[in-house]
């Protein structure tokens, strides 16, 4: 097959390739879009009005199938009896780790990639974040600030449309917002008893979500179905599939290519460039290249490194963009599984109607005015207050006539979840490399990981247990359960770093616009660049460093300096 | 109990979903599909074990003004998730354990628990209900089947339907509605 010839590709059309299909597009580029994956049909994929009694299991999932064919997905609650498909075949998508460091990498391969079953959380960054490698001496100094990437936010915010309320909360600075659905009335009473009691410290506020409460762009408000990973039909909540594609589409510049295994980057040492990406059609197995000026790495973080690595040439034999010695290093996730559940003893005259997908979040409060003498940086929690209604059938006692009245004609007193989400420190000795002896369906050589949480992580995690607690006594809780549970990194599916940006090309892959330092017509945007995590959820952070790569890319092209 | 929890408790590390509501043409395809399920013979409950279930389901959720778990094909529904869903140690966990409630019926003087007289019968599981904790036996079995047999009936349709009166689409999220238990 002869080779393809674009302006730009992008290799991946999940979260931060679907921003770089459309801004590079709108700009002008001819773009082709790689996907590995199978194409998605809304009309026929997207299932989130499926019944419970429509589905064999009634939603518990095909379990013996899942455990044979998504071994390491299954533990992520997703991928369930609806959105499983959306998961990938574990065993055509091997990778290895030791005996002792389990990971779990959660993926998804088709067009949206896991923009379509994310969890829609949407948080900046502040500069507490940006500075934390410098002030404490982990990883590398962030090569941009707060007010680098602040304009980009805004772009990207505006056009996703997201629900929040103004905090003016410096740690998580307030961004572009459409008006929130309201907390109910046992989160908005647990809301005034904590700002009293611990000092406006701890503040219960409406998670930040892209799921629309207005009609915005084309796409209507949510509905409140409350099933968001199995699809949108009204496409209210921001996916690539929903939103960048689409919009990209319309210029008449984007060809999307399913199938698409992308296998390695070509290199021209001559001119020092990438001149295209080698790509193997998932279907026939045949291999064929595609050129371009520029190329976007979008393929999700390990994904997007292990494309580098397998892109090893006698200038780079270690893997393109690893003459820093720093590709595959420095793997994060988030820490979770610590915190706390309780029944509340307020607002059993109040009910709530409608399926929020997402309800409440406490932005971190630890080393923000004061210094935690256990670990370092910090975690919010996410949570929310419900009423269980049948659900709690099996748990509670009893049976016979008042059993099932209780049960369906009341709802049960609140319950008070919540749980953290904390920070992972950026340590070189998490890294992913090429395994010698494992290659995926298509051949391709897949990755090992090694990656294990540090004291800092654990010490964190006790403590969300401990503050969950403190906060549910502070609302009068009965019934408090404190939990946490010692589950191996990726399962939070927010995996960072392993080609971190930095100031330097001694000890960083990419530079202060993501571009590779070995190959600067290669950009890389998605999690594999970030040199720290925060405690945020990470998502909107590579939408916008993906607009502003893509607005550099396009000025650097027209410089013709690419 | 959260979802996680009943899975868990259930046997697997499967998270359950919320749950959904209905469209006129999903409702006709899942009464459809409902009916083909319910045609199904049962494959690993033999009629005694079959009696038992079905007895104690309908004790634990009973035909009153609405329908009881018998009505709901509840114990196809956990016949089904026995043979299809369950590993084989936990399949053999609860058969025993259902066993186990014949012995204790016959300590209480029949030889099963299904010709028990009715007060007797409602002793035994006041009984088994406070050993759900148990690893193992009769309080296993029935904390398993009372797990079930909540969420087979709540899961099916005409309960989702007629009784819970499940939404799909709502215009707006309301927080704060008022509500008294009904009567």
């Amino acid at each position: 097959m002869p080779p393809m010839t674009f302006d730009a590709i992008v290799v991946g059309s999940g979260i931060s390739g679907g921003w770089a299909a459309k801004e590079l597009t709108e700009k002008g580029l001819r773009t082709i879009v790689l996907e590995a994956g199978r194409p998605i049909d809304p009309a026929v994929d997207y299932v989130e009005h499926v019944l419970p009694w429509e589905k064999r299991y009634r939603g518990m999932g095909n379990r013996k199938q899942v455990e044979r064919y998504q071994p390491i997905q299954r533990h992520t609650g997703a991928c369930d009896e609806w959105s499983s498909k959306f998961f990938v075949n574990d065993l055509d998508n091997p990778y290895s780790f030791p005996e002792d460091k389990p990971f779990y990498w959660i993926r998804g391969r088709q067009v949206g990639g896991r923009s379509i079953m994310w969890g829609r959380c949407v948080y900046r960054w502040s500069d507490l974040d940006f500075t934390a490698n410098a002030r404490e001496g982990y990883g590398v100094d962030w090569p941009i600030r707060y007010n680098d990437l602040a304009p980009w936010w805004s772009y990207v915010e505006k056009f996703v449309g997201i629900q929040g309320r103004r905090e003016n909360l410096p740690q998580v600075p307030d961004g572009e917002f459409q008006t929130p659905w309201p907390l109910n009335a046992a989160e908005q009473k647990s809301r005034d008893i904590l700002l009293t009691k611990f000092g406006g410290e701890r503040v219960i506020t409406n998670a930040r979500l892209a799921v629309l409460t207005e009609d915005h762009g084309g796409r209507q408000k949510c509905h409140l179905c409350g099933h968001c990973a199995r699809g949108c039909i009204t496409l209210s909540y921001f996916s690539s599939i929903n939103s960048t594609l689409p919009a990209a589409r319309k210029t008449g510049r984007l060809t999307l290519r399913p199938f698409s295994v992308v296998h390695s980057v070509i290199y021209d040492p001559v001119k020092r460039r990438a001149t295209g990406v080698r790509v193997i059609d998932a279907n026939t197995k045949q291999m064929f290249d595609v050129n371009a000026k520029v190329i976007f790495l979008n393929a999700s973080a390990m994904e997007s490194t292990r494309i580098l690595l397998n892109s090893a040439t006698p200038e780079f034999p270690n893997g393109l963009g690893s003459s820093s010695g720093e590709l595959g290093h420095n793997l994060m996730d988030h820490i979770m599984d610590g915190g706390a559940s309780g029944t509340l003893p307020f607002a059993t005259d109040r009910r709530e109607v409608g399926n929020r997908p997402d309800a409440i979040y406490v932005p971190r409060f630890r080393n923000v005015k004061t210094k935690h003498p256990d670990f370092l940086r910090g975690y919010g929690f996410e949570g929310r207050a419900f009423r269980p209604g049948w659900e709690r059938g099996s748990e509670m006692p009893g049976f016979g006539a008042s059993f099932k009245k209780s049960l369906t004609g009341d709802l049960g007193p609140w319950v008070m979840d919540f749980g953290g989400f904390g920070e992972m420190l950026p340590r070189h000795e998490n890294y992913v490399a090429l395994d010698p002896h494992l290659v995926d369906a298509w051949g391709i050589p897949a990755l090992r990981v090694n990656c294990t949480y540090s004291e800092n992580e654990k010490k964190m995690q006790e403590d969300m247990v401990v503050s969950a607690t403190e906060m549910l006594e502070a609302l009068g809780a009965t019934d408090i359960r404190p939990y946490k549970e010692d589950n191996p990194p990726g399962l939070v599916i927010h995996e960072t770093g392993t080609a971190r940006m930095g100031r330097d090309p001694k000890t960083s892959v990419l530079n202060a616009h993501n571009q590779v330092w070995d190959a600067p017509n290669v950009f890389v945007t998605d999690g594999a660049c970030m040199p720290s995590t925060a405690n945020q959820n990470p998502s909107i952070t590579y939408m916008a460093l993906t607009a502003r790569a893509a607005d550099y890319a396009h000025q650097l092209l027209n410089r013709r300096e690419l | 109990m959260r979802r996680r929890e009943v899975v868990q408790f259930l046997g697997a590390a499967l998270a359950l979903p919320f749950i959904p509501r209905g469209t006129e043409a999903a409702i006709k395809f899942g009464a459809e599909l409902h009916l083909r399920l319910g045609d199904v013979p049962f494959r690993t409950l033999n009629r005694d074990q079959q009696a038992l279930v079905t007895t104690i389901a309908e004790l634990i959720i009973p035909e009153t003004d609405t329908p009881g778990a018998t009505s709901v094909k509840v114990p196809e529904f956990i016949d089904l998730i026995l043979t299809e869903w369950t590993g084989d140690d936990d399949r053999a966990a609860f058969l025993a354990g259902l066993r186990d409630i014949d012995v204790r019926a016959t300590a209480m003087g029949s030889n099963r628990f299904v010709d028990l007289p009715a007060a007797k019968k409602v002793e035994l599981m006041t009984t088994l209900d406070g050993a759900r904790a148990d690893k193992a036996g009769a309080g296993l079995a029935f904390a398993r089947l009372k797990a079930l047999t909540v969420y087979g009936y709540f899961t099916s349709q005409r309960v989702e339907q007629d009784i819970l009166k499940m939404q799909m689409f709502f215009n707006g999220y309301q927080g704060s509605v008022p509500f008294t238990p009904a009567a």
